[in-house]
């Protein structure tokens, strides 16, 4: 009776075991076979973390190697509100608008938000993080990411422009080359710990493609010389703007570009439109004297008058259907190198006459204006000129001088370059080459012949009448020691929004080449508004010849050191 | 017989799981010791990247040029600033550069080229 009584009892344990059992093994089964993706993504999805994995912007270099641009490494500040109390929100707010110097509204607002991440702010300074850090808040964290940050401040700051936030370019070079510059973002699936935080066991991962380096053809030296020398002038003279281009005369190379207004480019976020304008090529005005060199330079090209050819300058009045056409000091007769020196507008009208306004027009375009030269930055400008079917009875006396035309100081620098090297229009370049992270050339800029605009020899007597404009005309602070230069002086009254030209408002601006045989770098100068001196050869020859001097003498002994060097080298090899 | 193979086959397959427990620790171990290199790795990355930054910022021309340009505390080293080294036999001397004293009588009624402006001794 007690044995079956036992038995019974075990038997009732072992089959509610088995049937826990069963049940066990039916769950199992369920488990394995029915819920099994479901579990395993849940799984998946704790234990593993997808990042993505952002790629090095690439690096801007002048052309001697000298970085324009940096990544820096800094934190950037988050907060995860849902995780926080009230208390712990007040505290945050009260400490952090001190120390990342951000209203209380801003922070209460973000931190109002129930979500498990939200930026408090981005890309903060070393100071500003070390601080935060000290502070010590809970459900606050940092991100390591990269900053773009330029070494050189202010230089070059429209040609290289800057990136954003993102690390996205947004003006000059950085937005013209973005695509090179910023690679592609790579991607991992890493392990997760049980705390969540992320391990570098990955399950797949894809790399990052690094963005690539650009190697301009701006000096750093030669731009921090036309730049120092500008800004001398732009405060001297009170000017609205400036602009300075340095070029070799014979590969186009962009040696230097700046102007005024200018900018840091660390404090972008600070700056107006204008400061962030690169007027040297996306600004139009009329370039006054400096352009009587394209009506010289058609005169000698058609034959039609020699350097020595005598032209009534009617001392001081002319006129040309119902305007008078003035001279700003009255000459008689002068030679036809006179009118160049001496910038006679009456003696370069008559000149225009002679050859016709087709003609005129003809070399206007051959020298490269009213259309876009291609040089190799955002934002460049065609200029405005008319073809001769619009003219008025009067653009015969206003085009040869460089009125009633609209050109950019690229388009100027370009064409009396042109004349610098014997006549051949060059294309303006400022990117040499593009290099991969590894310093494999991708792409490589070289000079590019657009035209012959002229021969060489009247290229060659233009540039000795360009000559005489320094030794003996309006250009004679131009003049250096010990270094000829040639060029050309130009002071055009700006036309008033009304229409007419105005009496207190020029341009005064300065075109030339030194050494003027065999010349190393063509220069423009062109001041806005300058006061209260505002004739061009008064105003920007003298930044010329600072310029010119400089640089001349920096350029040669850059070459002397270079040939030494690779001397050397070559004794050692031997 | 059974039995035997069913507890062979039980450690054989409980020695490939420990075995395989084993190795998944393992890596995480690895991974935590990776984390810690690769944090000192980075914080070194960093350190050179603000470094360059720096030194490129420093030795830049514009800073060099404002620093020159009267935002410095530079100054040329006066005459009597400077020591001149002399070779003698007892080894290395120094020697003032300022030139030879003038007496009381010589400095009234002795004539200079032109005029000084001396910088204050700090």
């Amino acid at each position: 009776m007690y044995i079956s009584n036992y038995r019974r009892k075990c038997e009732a344990v072992f089959l509610f075991f088995l049937l826990f059992l069963i049940i066990c093994a039916f769950r199992l089964i369920y488990i394995q076979i029915f819920r099994s993706n479901y579990l395993a993504d849940i799984a998946r999805k704790q234990h593993n973390l997808f990042a993505e994995i952002e790629p090095f912007r690439g690096i801007i270099y002048d052309c001697n190697m000298k970085p324009q641009t940096l990544n820096l490494p800094v934190d950037s500040l988050y907060a995860a509100p849902n995780m926080m109390s009230n208390a712990q929100k007040e505290r945050a707010i009260t400490q952090l608008s001190g120390v990342l110097n951000l209203s209380q509204d801003y922070l209460r607002e973000r931190l109002s938000r129930k979500k498990a991440f939200i930026w408090l702010k981005r890309k903060l300074s070393l100071q500003e993080a070390e601080e935060v850090k000290k502070l010590k808040i809970r459900h606050l964290g940092f991100v390591r990411e990269s900053k773009r940050s330029y070494p050189n401040t202010y230089l070059a700051s429209q040609i290289i422009g800057f990136a954003g936030m993102d690390n996205t370019g947004l003006e000059g070079i950085e937005l013209y080359l973005d695509e090179y510059l910023k690679g592609t973002a790579g991607w991992g699936l890493f392990l997760r710990d049980a705390r969540q935080s992320k391990l570098d066991v990955y399950e797949k991962m894809v790399l990052p493609q690094e963005g690539m380096d650009i190697v301009l053809t701006i000096d750093q030296v030669v731009q921090y010389i036309a730049e120092r020398e500008l800004d001398k002038a732009f405060k001297a003279y009170n000017a609205k703007g400036a602009s300075i281009i340095v070029m070799d005369p014979y590969t186009g190379r962009i040696l230097a570009m700046a102007n005024r207004p200018s900018y840091d480019l660390n404090e972008y976020k600070n700056v107006n439109k204008d400061q962030k304008r690169n007027r040297a090529i996306c600004d139009l005005f009329e370039p006054g004297s400096v352009f009587k060199i394209v009506t010289a330079s058609a005169a000698l090209e058609e034959k039609k008058l020699s350097e020595e050819d005598q032209i009534f300058c009617e001392n001081g009045a002319y006129r040309v259907a119902n305007h008078i056409l003035h001279d700003h000091v009255p000459h008689g007769w002068l030679s036809f190198r006179e009118v160049i020196e001496k910038s006679s507008n009456i003696g370069t009208t008559k000149i225009a006459q002679m050859l016709g306004a087709d003609v005129v027009y003809k070399y206007i375009r051959l020298f490269g204006f009213g259309a876009k030269l291609g040089i190799d930055l955002p934002g460049e400008i065609s200029g405005m000129i008319k073809e001769p079917r619009y003219w008025s009875k009067t653009s015969i006396g206003a085009v040869p001088i460089g009125h009633e035309v609209g050109v950019t100081a690229l388009q100027l620098v370009s064409a009396l370059s042109a004349i610098a090297n014997g006549g051949e229009l060059m294309r303006p370049y400022i990117i040499e080459e593009i290099r991969d992270r590894q310093g494999r050339v991708v792409k490589k800029n070289s000079p590019h012949l657009i035209r012959r605009v002229v021969s060489g020899e009247t290229a060659a007597r233009v540039a000795k009448m360009l000559t005489g404009v320094v030794e003996e005309g309006t250009g004679k602070m131009a003049q250096m020691q010990g270094l000829t230069s040639a060029g050309k002086t130009g002071t055009a009254q700006k036309l008033e929004p009304g229409g007419g030209y105005s009496h207190n408002k020029f341009i005064a601006s300065f075109i030339g080449f030194a050494p003027a045989q065999d010349p190393v770098v063509t220069i423009i100068v062109s001041l806005d508004e300058p006061r209260p001196y505002y004739f061009g050869g008064v105003v920007a020859a003298p930044v010329f010849k600072s310029v010119a001097a400089n640089v001349v003498r920096y350029l040669k002994t850059k070459q002397a050191v270079s040939t030494q060097l690779r001397l050397n080298e070559d004794k050692r090899s031997h | 017989m059974r039995l035997n193979k069913f507890l062979s086959l039980v450690v054989f397959i409980t020695f490939f799981s420990v075995l395989y427990v084993y190795q998944q620790s393992e890596i995480i171990r690895l991974a935590y010791a990776g984390q810690k290199q690769h944090a000192v790795f980075q914080e070194l990355l960093d350190k050179n990247s603000v470094l360059r930054y720096s030194i490129e910022k420093n030795s830049s021309l514009v800073n060099i040029g404002s620093a020159l340009s009267g935002h410095s505390d530079f100054q040329m080293p006066d005459k009597y600033q400077l020591v001149k080294l002399v070779p003698t036999n007892s080894g290395v001397t120094f020697r003032e550069v300022s030139g030879s004293k003038q007496n009381l009588f010589a400095r009234f009624f002795g004539l200079n080229r032109q005029a000084e402006a001396r910088t204050v001794n700090p």
